[in-house]
């Protein structure tokens, strides 16, 4: 309990420096937004102070000494309002990012776990079976497919699946004729638009997680507690599971917490390539449009979410490995 | 005939893809009567571990049996397959390994260990599991209280309990002990060694002790196999093998035990220089090594380490836990020229002593002086001057060489950064300490790389590189205890010789008492931190005064008190 409450300690404090930073560095940064704006105003002719100010007033440039800034900041991130965006304007932030979420959890999210506990498991099976065809096979195939960059396998799956043979559809989240609601139909529809990207992620992360799995599970396997437990005389299946792989993943939990984190963020050439509606598409457009407050709040949000799976992590290797409990 | 296992002619080979198979253990025959304890003895690479996976069938690729038979009450376990060989191992044969504080899951707890055996073999009833697990840990000394906790909990003496008590749990009628203690302190080892004995009484299990100490082995068992380069050379009992040896190897191997609390302690290399040194000049008594007075060719030490009343705190390794006191106020004075034991078991604080002496560490209170230099306060380029003077030679010569260098460029560093030598002068030098430690011919070892040597000959090279830099005094952190027997006579010897030529003083940190009598003058003894016994070496392991230096005494392999007969 007390490595719970001291990790939850930590958690809050890390949370605290990153948001503060969030605040801070764009102050610290040389130039602004109403100058960025004005500087392209004044190519047609000379802006008045009437502009700027009105300028000032749209992007909502804060007032008062940094302190009360920061407690508004602080306010604001706290009640979840990060104003309204550049391009899609009068939509506010908040919105967007909640509408484009679902997709990317259900997504890269859902993805980035089968990914782990598929590769993780035939990880297994190919250590305990290795020098045999059923470690070859998926190893070599794994590490083949891992080497394809991710918008390559995206364009050729575009292309054979959905445009030469039309097995699953070529882009969006679901269908121009469903309408979002929480029904079976539309569910199924969203898993169906999922299906090609949800496959290019797998594909080309699958390898990473065998081979690492494999590796790490070799060491385990050579090592003294591996052999005395066949010595004294345990099943096949328990020396496998409870010896080898359950100390095998240990050093794995640390990836997957880092691509758990990294989910939030989206795939962003994925996203792209498909045009599914997700935060990576989001973060794109906002780059692309200059889009400051959107940006500036996905970026707390794929702060804050790695913040949040490597603390969900620590708590795992908590209750997976003894040793860390202290 | 009540045999119960038969070894014909068993070979085993390591077949690696492009190396040529080397044969481990070469057409082996013999017999186990039941209720037996025998011990299989060799030095490293003998083949020794490599036939106890083979007759528990544990070995692994690229180990492989080819040829030969090892009949278990009657049947070839060659032939079994894996699940009857799986099933085998209850009630049937059962191994404790060398490394027996890692061969525990690091992910479950004790209790967690005992029931997966109890599952796999279904021999114990579910109502009998607590009881049974109780039974066992309390029969190899621990309380039930171990069983909730993880292996890392527990110290490597109790993990090394834990997997007696696990191999107990399957109720087997030959047990292989595969180096029980090694790795573990002094003390600990004979008390683990004890409890062996004892239950190998009580339980009655056949037993095999494989070991690389010819003394534990003799004193715990009734028949030994000399293991040599794959091949048993000697099987006889015990009480033979230590009155009258019929192999040379056996009588080699024999011939490196003595009592440390002997009149005149003799082994080969240190012999010889008795009958030169027969005066035994500034020594009280006791080793045939040679004095310290005796000439010196090279220039002689003029700075005492001076350690006066130094205390070391470390602080509490987790929350909630008490300060670690190292080291206890603790002072002596090392000569120019003296050589000084400093004996304990592990945890006693004498490598602690060592690092602030070398100024890794620096002292809670107290000082640590090397003549003029405070070794806590230094500046820059006193490190420096400290370092050229104080040299270390380190336990593990199989980790302190850079792998990728060779030999020539591991003495070329130092020589050049300490004696400002270069070119043909610094190979030159570096020649001459090759002499020195006596690895001839010095221009083939200074081609060769740490894996061409064996561990004897590197760890020459440790010294050899701490001589680099013509240092004033050596500390010497166990630098035999990871050689073979026959070897460390050998380095002993010239530890001695480079005290008794050079000048050098020395530090010789150990646990072996034995080591200590052969190349130190005086003695002392630490326990948890405090000097609890000091003086001269001979006299004070002859007439040992602390109960603690009895106690270590008493823990050093003696064959010959074990059979009430001299060597």
């Amino acid at each position: 309990m007390a490595f719970v409450l001291r990790k939850i300690g930590l958690f809050l404090l890390t949370l605290w420096a990153a948001v503060t930073l969030n605040f801070l560095l764009p102050r610290m940064m040389p130039g602004s937004p109403t100058d960025a704006a004005i500087a392209k105003l004044a190519q047609n002719g000379p802006v008045t102070d009437a502009t700027r100010k009105a300028i000032e007033a749209q992007l909502g440039v804060p007032d008062g000494n940094i302190f009360e800034q920061y407690l508004g900041y602080l306010h604001q991130v706290i009640t979840l309002d990060f104003g309204v965006s550049y391009t899609f304007y009068p939509q506010s932030v908040s919105e967007m990012i909640w509408q484009a979420f679902p997709y990317t959890v259900i997504l890269v999210g859902f993805v980035t776990i089968i990914a782990f506990v598929l590769g993780t498991l035939i990880g297994v099976l190919t250590a305990w079976k290795r020098n045999t065809w059923l470690d070859a096979l998926p190893t070599l195939t794994g590490s083949f497919a891992s080497t394809f960059p991710y918008f390559w396998t995206a364009l050729l799956l575009l292309f054979f699946a959905g445009y030469v043979f039309h097995l699953f559809p070529t882009s969006g989240a679901f269908g121009p004729t469903a309408s979002p609601a929480m029904t079976w139909e539309f569910f199924v529809d969203v898993l169906y638009h999922a299906a090609l990207p949800a496959l290019t992620i797998l594909i080309t992360s699958l390898g990473g997680w065998i081979i690492g799995m494999r590796n790490a599970m070799i060491n385990t396997l050579g090592d003294d507690y591996v052999t005395f437990a066949e010595a004294n005389g345990l099943k096949g299946r328990t020396v496998a599971i409870r010896y080898a792989a359950r100390n095998a993943i240990l050093p794995n939990l640390t990836g997957f917490g880092l691509a758990l984190g990294g989910v939030v963020g989206g795939s962003v050439l994925v996203e792209q390539v498909f045009g599914y509606p997700g935060i990576g598409y989001l973060l794109f457009n906002a780059v692309i449009g200059q889009d400051y407050p959107l940006m500036q709040a996905l970026f707390l949000m794929i702060t804050v979410s790695v913040l949040i799976a490597n603390f969900l992590v620590d708590i795992m290797y908590g209750v997976l490995d003894p040793r860390t409990r202290r | 005939m009540n045999h119960i296992l038969e070894v014909k002619d068993l070979s085993v080979v390591y077949e690696s893809n492009g190396f040529t198979a080397l044969q481990a253990v070469d057409h082996v025959s013999f017999v186990l009567e039941a209720g037996e304890f025998v011990g299989l003895v060799g030095e490293s690479g003998s083949g020794k571990s490599t036939l106890g996976f083979a007759i528990t069938r544990l070995q692994k690729p690229p180990a492989r049996t080819n040829g030969g038979q090892i009949l278990f009450r009657g049947k070839d376990i060659r032939e079994l397959d894996v699940e009857s060989l799986r099933q085998q191992r209850q009630g049937g044969f059962a191994m404790v390994l060398q490394s027996g504080m890692n061969a525990l899951n690091p992910v479950r707890t004790i209790r967690n260990h005992f029931i997966d055996i109890f599952r796999a073999h279904g021999h114990v009833e579910k109502s009998r599991w607590d009881a049974r697990q109780i039974e066992l840990i309390e029969k190899v000394g621990l309380s039930k209280e171990a069983l909730a906790r993880f292996p890392g909990e527990l110290s490597g003496g109790m993990r090394q309990r834990v997997s007696i008590a696990l191999a107990l749990s399957l109720e087997p009628q030959l047990m292989v002990f595969d180096e029980p203690t090694t790795a573990l302190d002094v003390l600990v080892q004979q008390a683990i060694m004890t409890t062996i004995k004892s239950l190998q009484k009580s339980e009655g299990f056949t037993a095999v002790l494989i070991s690389h100490d010819l003394g534990v082995v003799l004193e715990s068992t009734q028949r030994v196999l000399v293991m040599h380069e794959g091949r048993i050379v000697e099987d006889a009992s015990s009480a033979e093998i230590l009155q009258n040896p019929q192999d040379e190897y056996t009588r080699m191997l024999l011939s490196h035990y003595a009592d440390p609390r002997a009149e005149v302690v003799e082994l080969p290399g240190f012999t010889e220089r008795a009958s030169r040194d027969g005066a035994g000049a500034g020594k009280a008594s006791g080793t045939t090594a040679a004095g310290t007075t005796a000439s010196r060719e090279g220039r002689s030490a003029d700075s005492a380490i001076v350690v006066d009343q130094v205390s070391m705190v470390y602080p509490p390794p987790r929350r909630g836990e008490s300060a670690i006191t190292a080291v206890d106020d603790v002072s002596f004075t090392l000569e120019p020229g003296e050589s000084l034991a400093l004996v304990g078991a592990s945890g006693s604080g004498k490598s602690t002593i060592a690092k602030l002496i070398t100024g890794i560490e620096k002292p809670t209170s107290g000082t640590v002086k090397f003549g003029s230099l405070d070794v806590a306060r230094l500046g820059r380029g006193q490190i420096r001057e400290l370092h050229r003077n104080v040299q270390m030679i380190f336990q593990d010569p199989y980790s302190a060489l850079n792998p990728l260098h060779t030999v020539e460029y591991t003495l070329t560093r130092p020589v050049v950064n300490f004696g400002g030598l270069r070119g043909p002068q610094a190979r030159r030098r570096v020649l001459e300490l090759l002499e020195t430690v006596g690895l001839a011919p010095v221009e083939q070892f200074a081609a060769k790389l740490p894996h061409q040597l064996s561990g004897g000959q590197r760890q020459r090279v440790v010294i050899a590189r701490a001589l680099a830099s013509n240092p004033q005094v050596l500390i010497a952190d166990e630098p035999v205890s990871m050689l073979d027997v026959s070897l460390r006579a050998g380095v002993l010897a010239l530890l001695e010789e480079l005290r008794e030529q050079w000048g050098v003083s020395m530090l010789y940190i150990t646990h072996d008492l034995l080591s200590a009598r052969l190349v130190t003058e005086n003695i002392m003894v630490l326990n948890g931190g405090r000097v609890v016994e000091r003086g001269n070496t001979a006299q004070v392991l002859q007439h040992p005064e602390d109960d603690y230096t009895i106690r270590l005494l008493d823990a050093v392999p003696n064959p010959a008190r074990a059979w009430g007969a001299a060597v």
